[in-house]
């Protein structure tokens, strides 16, 4: 039975193993790039080692690197965290190989869940709704995609086969404007997996995407942990997660169907350790199968909240052989919790990656917040990974308090340095729809702006002329002093030319 | 000191008497203003009652980022307001424009070429960074000019990549 666990991730989601390894007493190893040597991750760890360099794929995903570190060091196993290697099942399958306990699933469960032809096949075998498709045809050329579509029926999605987080992805209109946006697809597909193989599927409108957590042990017992409502996206990346989903809300017989057919969906590939089965979900409450993440999720603290579970703490129990401590029974939903995801992006200007270094940052705190992060005043936020700097949760009893204790708490944030997307985040708790849960998957790109905020909303531009003017003014005075002091040996007005350069 | 302050299509003509002194359009308030260190966010009691701000500095003008709103503000001294009044319209359409890149990165494609006509909001350039793929758009309509870095390059910020004429 292992007793050292070594992390194969870095930021926000490896400092959260760490913290549940401690709780549990095992013994920790961080992992890390050329990049990250100041990372919180490195300094929390008992031990740490580098991987090369700051690149994903000279670090990160050097599977054969961090199994032999492993080995040298004497951990028994290894927690992928989720991106980089979390759903290889060939770094799974080299990890069992090697004699270490893989945090997660079975190589088996990762692969028939990775490659989603055979998912849909898997699941639909197993009595769980799929949305119409190509998916489970196989590797189709282009004109039979373009024969099938019609069938399909427009709009419809062309979605990479080894793909995720929107990579690969093109909506399409009309068959003329196909051909073009296949070959986009394609080429992002290769480029972002090395695979440029799509399919196509209906889609659908005004959809909602809601999925359910659940838990699976060695010997054979799944229980779910309720639902994430995760419809807040832009270019298919979540920004904000709830839990419960407004949508469900009291209808306690719909979450109970989501989840049993989530659990059925995990039995059907023999799943064990924690697990995502994600839902698209119509205006009429049909529900159908979309894909099933085989790993930790970025936002399971959501769950955490309302269930009052630890997932991380779970996932090493499940690892260690333990049979699941609760049945189904036992897992009640209590409150509403809300996370918003802090991104380096800037939401004035078009949501631009922002990179920089953090020079000073004040977290929220107080009652009922969470903010799980791997970023500190001095770190330098690189181009070289995900532009999470943390991930803020609030808890309530109602989702009313949920909101108003967010709105307190992304007010208090401050974060110098890098542009952020708080202030997207305020606007969108200050949105009439976000308020009363009207909202589906387009809403965040179709009927919301940064610049027309809700009607009410207390706007001061005269506060922030005084802001900006004082500001200003503190700079021309500045200025002023600074070229009247004597002290150089060139004259002033070159000295000024020269300065006003730097300023450029 | 007086200045014209501009924030969108409001003027507020705020004059600064002493540290704690600030007439806005006629309307004294008694301020305190002060910085956090050297960072941009900024603490203001104005009458007793407490704000805190972002400012940035950008191009021509400063961002004010106050409670979840980001308002862009034009601060003038009264003379360059009367400088510019008398030069007449500005000439931002004119003169040729250079696409920097907004953070360090790998570019994708650049599906543009040299000497094409192009609108505004026409993609220039892909810029991928932070795993995202960034279109990079034009401000205005225009004629390429040279292009500066080809698909596969690693570009530094604010390393210029084209132009527009």
């Amino acid at each position: 039975m292992f007793n050292k666990v070594l992390i194969a991730n870095r930021g926000e989601i490896a400092v959260r193993i760490l913290r549940a390894c401690r709780e549990l007493g095992m013994q920790t190893v961080a992992v890390y790039s050329e990049a990250d040597r100041h990372a919180l991750h490195v300094r929390y760890a008992d031990e740490a080692y580098l991987l090369g360099g700051a690149q994903s794929r000279d670090s990160y995903l050097r599977g054969d690197k961090i199994i032999e570190i492993a080995r040298k060091c004497g951990a028994g196993a290894i927690h992928p965290g989720y991106g980089f290697l979390a759903e290889r099942a060939d770094f799974a399958q080299a990890c069992q190989d090697a004699g270490l306990a893989f945090i997660g699933p079975r190589p088996s469960a990762i692969a028939a869940m990775g490659d989603k032809a055979v998912a849909r096949a898997t699941v639909t075998r197993a009595g769980v709704p799929v949305v119409p498709g190509t998916e489970g045809e196989g590797s189709l050329r282009d004109d039979e995609l373009l024969q099938l579509a019609p069938q399909i029926g427009f709009p419809l999605l062309i979605k990479a086969t080894a793909g995720g987080g929107g990579k690969g992805m093109r909506e399409v209109r009309f068959l003329e404007e196909m051909p073009g946006l296949l070959n986009a697809a394609r080429r992002e597909a290769e480029a972002s997996f090395g695979d440029g193989n799509v399919y196509l599927e209906k889609l659908v409108e005004g959809a909602r995407h809601i999925e359910i957590q659940i838990l699976a042990d060695e010997h054979g017992n799944v229980v779910h942990l309720g639902e994430r409502e995760c419809s807040l996206q832009r270019r298919h990346q979540k920004l904000l997660e709830e839990s419960p989903s407004p949508f469900v809300g009291e209808n306690e017989e719909l979450r109970q169907r989501m989840g049993e057919v989530a659990v059925r969906a995990a039995q059907a590939v023999h799943y064990v350790n924690a697990g995502t089965i994600e839902f698209l979900v119509d205006k009429d409450k049909n529900f159908y199968f979309l894909e099933m993440n085989t790993r930790l999720q970025v936002e399971h603290p959501v769950t955490e909240l309302v269930t009052g579970l630890d997932i991380v703490k779970e996932q090493i129990r499940i690892a260690r052989g333990r049979h699941l401590r609760y049945q189904q029974s036992d897992v009640r939903m209590n409150g509403w919790a809300i996370e918003c995801r802090i991104n380096a992006e800037d939401p004035y200007n078009n949501f631009l990656p922002s990179t920089g270094r953090i020079s000073h940052s004040i977290l929220p705190t107080g009652p009922g917040v969470r903010v799980d992060t791997g970023v500190f005043p001095g770190f330098e936020i690189s181009p070289y990974y995900d532009s999470l700097i943390s991930k803020l949760i609030v808890w309530g009893e109602t989702r009313a308090e949920a909101i108003l204790r967010m709105r307190r708490a992304l007010e208090e944030y401050k974060i110098v340095g890098v542009r952020t997307n708080i202030p997207f985040h305020q606007n969108l708790m200050d949105s009439h729809r976000f308020m009363g849960g009207q909202f589906d998957t387009r809403f965040v790109e179709e009927r919301f702006s940064m610049d027309a905020p809700e009607e009410g909303r207390g706007s001061r531009p005269e506060i922030a002329a005084i802001f900006a003017t004082l500001v200003a003014h503190r700079e021309t005075q500045l200025a002023a002093h600074v070229i009247r002091r004597g002290e150089r040996d060139t004259s002033n007005w070159k000295w000024l030319s020269r300065w006003e350069r730097l300023q450029r | 000191m007086k200045y014209v302050t501009t924030i969108g299509e409001r003027e507020f003509l705020v004059e600064i008497v002493d540290d704690n002194t600030v007439i806005v359009d006629g309307v004294t308030f008694l301020v305190d203003f002060d910085s956090a260190g050297s960072q941009p966010v900024y603490s203001m009691l104005v009458d007793g009652r407490s704000y805190e701000a972002y400012v940035y500095p950008a191009e021509d003008s400063l961002q004010v980022l106050l409670h979840g709103t980001l308002y862009t503000a034009n601060v003038e001294d009264e003379r360059e307001k009367r400088l510019r009044a008398s030069a007449g319209s500005r000439v931002a359409e004119r003169g040729e424009y250079y696409l920097k890149a907004p953070m360090p990165g790998l570019v994708v494609t650049v599906p543009v070429k040299e000497g094409q006509a192009v609108e505004r909001g026409d993609v220039l350039l892909i810029l991928e960074s932070m795993k995202m793929q960034n279109e990079l758009k034009s401000p205005r309509a225009g004629k390429v000019g040279r292009v500066r870095v080809k698909p596969g390059d690693s570009v530094e910020q604010r390393q210029t990549l084209l132009s527009v004429v």
